[in-house]
This record gives C-alpha cells, structure tokens and sequence, in this order.
C-alpha cells in the first residue's frame, strides 16, 4: 500500500518533461507501402543512444562517424523509430529517418536497409534547400541503391570529401546550388548506417 | 483481531468477486477523474492561450470571426487583409492602451513531406509586440533589433523542426529569400512554439503586401468599457471584431454542451458501479447469514455487524477507487491524444489536469457512493435473527 501512495504522489507531482525531437515518417502506412512495395505490414521500434550505451556509446558513434554530435538538436538522448518491416510473417528489412541540419533548414532523411544493412532506397521527406528539387528526385536517390557501411567508410563530413575511389566517391551533387546540403545528405546517410549497425545490427549478431 | 482484518478477510474469501466489483469502481473513478481533470485542464488551458496572446480584443479582416480567432490561437494563416491606416483610427480611442500590427503570410513549400506543405511566417512590429509577450523567453539570442532587418525570431519547435540556432540562415522557400536567425524562444506551450517571427516591414516587403495587416492586436486598459469600446469597433468598415473574452465564452460553452452529455454518462458509470457494490456486498451477506447469526449470538450486537459489513463495502470501494486514480494518472496522456483528435479546437499545454484535489474529488464521490450502496446490505445483516438463521444453516 505504501509503495501505491508513493507512486500516485509521484505522479500526481511529476512535472511533464519533453524529449529531443525524433524523426517519423509523416504518414507511416502510406510511406511503407511506397518505400517498400511488397510490404504486407511493419512494427515500429524506439531506439535511443542514450538508452542503448549512454556516453560511451555516443563517443563510439562520433569515432566511426568522424565528427561530433552538434547544436542543440543532435542529442544524445534523441529518440530514433526504426520500422520493421514484414511480408506476411517474413521480416523483409528496415527503414530508418535522421534529422540533419542543412545550410537553411532541417533535413529529414530516410533509408531503406535490407537485412544485411545494404540500401535500398534513399528518401529526403523534408528539406529546405536552394537545390531542395534536384536532391528530392527520384534520380539522385537511385545513387544510394545497393551502397552499404562500408562504403561510406572513406566519406569524411567535415571536410565533406571522400577518401579514394570506391562507390561513394561515386555519387554526385545533383547540382551547385545543392552542393552544401548534399554533403549534409551524405552526412545524414554515414550517420544512419552507423546508427543502424550500432543499435541494430551489431546486437542482432551478439 | 479488529473489525478491519475481520473485513478484509471477508473480502479475501471470494477473490474474483471481489476483484470484479473492485475494476467496477476502478473504472467509474478513472472516467470521473479523467473528466474532472478535462473540465479544469481545458478551462485553464483555454484561458492560458487566450492570456498569452498578450491583448484582449483582435482585429482582423472581415471573414467568419470563430475561423479568425481560431487561425490566430493555432498560429495558422489568414489571407483577408486590413489597410494600415486603421491603426490610427484605432490608437485614437481612450481604452486603447496599446496595440500591434501583425501580418500572417504563408508560402507553399513542396519539399515539406510528400505532397508539400504550408510554411507560415509571422510578421511583427519589433516595438510593440515584445512588450505585449513578457512571457517570452529566449533560449538564444533576442528580438530583431528593426522593422526592416532580413532576421528572424523562431518558436523553440520551429527551431527544432528546421535545427536553426542563433547565426544560422533561414531559407523563404518558393520566394528563396535568405533571412538570419537572431533569437531561439524558449519552449512556451502555446501556439509561439510553432511561429517564425519576422520583421513586419520585411514581411510586407518581401510577400509585397506594403500598408496591408492581417491583424491588430488592440490591449485595452482594465477599467474601460469593453462593450462600449467593442460597439466602436463594429462600425469601422471592412473589419471585424474579435474580442478573447467572447471567443472563450463561445468556446466554453460549446464544450460544455458535450461535457453535460460526457457526464451523464459518467453518472450512469458511477450508478452500475454502487449497483455492483449492492450485489456484491449482498450476496456475500446472504451467503453468510449462519455465520453472521453465530456471531450475534455470541455477543456481537446489530451495530457491529452493521460497521463489519460496512467495512468490507468500505475497503471494496477504497481499493478500487484507488486503482482508478491510478489508471486515470497512467492514461491522462493517451486520453488527451484521443480528445484532441475529435475536437476541433483544443488548447495548448495539458488538457487533462489531474492533480491531487481532482484525485481527491473523484476519490470522494466514488467512496460516498459505495458506502451509500452498502447501507442496505449492513442494515439486512445488521437485522439477521441470530437462532432463525443458524437453523436454516443446519438445514
């Protein structure tokens, strides 16, 4: 009995608090069955570095990124949704959004995985850009088809070049006035790869 | 042994009876807390949004007035415009303390989600309008400094949604004007959260609406005449007038049409919960008539049985009453989704406020109701005839 007064009085006093802004797709049942036409259905995960790792984690994560988590909204406690997604009873992969800060707005930006992590697709659902248009076509998303971790290994966001000549030398901005949120876009794409290995497919092995 | 042990065992004896009984009551006082805590949280929450808005009446240009006062609580966009120089004619009333040009523009952004987007910007008079917000706090930065300067003031979730701080630039899509980030609010919980803030002149001179507003807001000083100063208003041509007190009024008692529904039928919940207590407490009675009369030929007299059985009825609301605070806690926030996506206003903030006096006040409502429900079982224990009722036991 006790214990039920603490906790009513608990939250009767609790002050609500708010969390770091996620990234959800806008309309998830629509979006799902677009990004992944064979699709029959999708369950919705809530991950968080701050919950996965903490700290050490976070540093981890900036390690194999190359740069650190900056501003006021790139927290260590924001929440990241990751949907699973099934054929029939069958898991046939995964799509997952981050935010990224552009050079005049938010970007959101989401990739399609298939198991093994390797991209399916590349969808920018929010952008404020002077080449906004180009980096949204369908043409340039096709780029990120087939690309995996590895290759974005090389790719250095703050210097906004890639090491060598592998794939992701490869890709291309789509035009100059995009040429500084398109190495946000890449920023975005190394960041949610290294996202889903860490608290995603590296646990799945373990 | 005392009589609440005794009580409570009783209780214990049919645990799933009790248990049912119990999720009744639980139930009652979860939908009796979660309404008295709508009816305060939306009240206040209304009176909250209105209060910030910083003046008491708002012009705008002639429309539907509920669609005006709703665009301007959710910060949304209006597309009728006022001449200028109403400003003038206004600021030439006594009650006027002070007022605040605004001019809402909104441009459509095709890159916001799939099918695009309306992105709204709201301009300001950087000398008036600060002032009329004193709740306003900066997380970065500060106001624009003139009324002409390419800058912009961001709502700590546009801040948030766009990942601008103090410095950074800010694109206009569709017109692809460039601004600069001076200040980042605080979170405030009202419509401001949402809002960019730009300069007035700017505003009208980059959507090329030069002498046009969207809105004026007007603080009247306390002792004026607000109806006297409201039927002044009326007669200015081509505008209308939209006065807080009336919207919240109108609002108010909109919702309170469907509250008087909502809580009958919460008082029909709270009379199957006492029906179900009855039931209960005087099954258990009846089952226990042999025994109750063991006990009164023992010494107990009809008073102690009375307060025995009363006990029980007493122990069986207390727990479930509880219970139904709790639930009416742990569910505040899906019920609030829930309201708010069936009513087509609703205030910024908490909408469901259950504090310790609502806790309390639905606590007691459903504690009185049951111990009413178990005076007629105790009174029927209270008369059992102690020799009557071990005979029929034996048979």
């Amino acid at each position: 009995m006790k214990k039920l007064i603490l906790l009513a009085l608990f939250a009767l006093s609790a002050a609500p608090a708010f969390a770091a802004v996620g990234c959800d797709l806008n309309d998830p049942d629509r979006d799902v069955a677009r990004l992944f036409p064979a699709s029959t259905g999708y369950k919705t995960q809530y991950l968080s570095v701050k919950t996965a790792g903490g700290a050490p984690l976070l540093a981890r994560i900036e390690a194999r990124l190359g740069d650190k988590f900056k501003g006021l909204y790139e927290t260590i406690d924001v929440p990241y949704t990751l949907y699973h997604i099934y054929k029939g009873k069958e898991k046939v992969g995964y799509i997952h959004g981050v935010n990224q800060k552009g050079e005049f707005g938010g970007i959101q930006a989401f990739i399609t995985l298939g198991l093994n992590g390797e991209i399916r697709a590349f969808y920018i659902q929010k952008l404020t850009s002077k080449g906004a248009a180009a980096l949204r076509s369908k043409e340039f998303g096709e780029q990120f088809a087939g690309l995996t971790l590895a290759d974005f290994a090389a790719y250095d966001p703050v210097a906004g070049k890639v090491a060598g000549e592998g794939p992701a030398a490869r890709l291309k901005s789509p035009s100059p006035a995009a040429d500084k949120d398109f190495r946000n876009v890449l920023r975005s794409v190394k960041k949610n790869l290294i996202l889903m290995d860490e608290l995603l497919f590296s646990r799945e092995q373990k | 042994m005392n009589i609440y042990s005794v009580a409570y065992k009783n209780l214990l004896r049919k645990k799933v009876r009790t248990a049912l009984t119990a999720s009744g009551i639980a139930l009652s006082a979860w939908v009796l807390a979660t309404l008295f805590g709508f009816n305060r949280g939306y009240e206040s929450g209304l009176n909250r949004d209105v209060d910030n808005m910083g003046f008491q009446v708002l012009l705008t240009a002639k429309g539907c007035p509920y669609e005006a006062a709703t665009l301007m609580l959710k910060g949304g966009t209006g597309l009728r415009y006022m001449e200028e120089d109403v400003v003038k004619t206004v600021s030439s009333n006594k009650e006027v303390e002070a007022v605040t040009r605004m001019l809402m523009q909104g441009v459509f952004d095709p890159n916001k989600g799939d099918s695009g987007a309306i992105a709204a910007y709201l301009g300001v008079d950087t000398h008036t309008f600060p002032a009329m917000k004193p709740y306003l706090e900066f997380k970065q930065g500060g106001w624009f400094k003139t009324n002409d300067g390419y800058e912009a003031v961001m709502g700590y979730e546009a801040a948030e949604l766009e990942a601008r701080e103090v410095g950074d630039p800010l694109l206009i899509p569709d017109l692809g004007t460039e601004l600069k980030v001076v200040g980042v609010l605080k979170r405030t919980g009202t419509q401001d959260d949402g809002t960019i803030f730009l300069p007035l002149d700017t505003v009208q001179k980059i959507f090329k609406k030069e002498g046009k507003l969207t809105g004026l807001g007007i603080k009247v000083d306390k002792n004026a005449d607000m109806g006297a100063f409201e039927n002044r208003l009326y007669d200015l041509p081509d505008v209308q007038v939209v006065s807080m007190a009336q919207v919240k009024t109108t609002i108010m008692s909109l919702v309170s049409s469907a509250r008087v529904i909502v809580f009958a039928i919460a008082f029909i919940a709270v009379l199957i919960a006492m029906a179900g207590v009855v039931n209960t407490i005087l099954m258990s009675v009846i089952e226990r008539y042999g025994e109750i009369g063991i006990l009164k030929s023992m010494g107990a007299m009809p008073l102690d049985i009375f307060r025995m059985i009363w006990m029980e009825t007493a122990i069986l609301c207390s727990l479930g009453g509880f219970g139904g605070i709790l639930l009416s806690l742990a569910t505040a926030r899906a019920a609030e989704a829930a309201v708010r996506h069936f009513l087509p206003y609703t205030p910024n903030g908490d909408m469901i406020a259950v504090n310790f006096s609502i806790a309390a006040g639905a606590f007691g409502v459903i504690f009185v109701g049951g111990l009413l429900s178990g005076v007629y079982p105790a009174w029927r224990a209270a008369r059992v005839r102690p020799l009557e009722a071990i005979r029929n036991e034996g048979e």
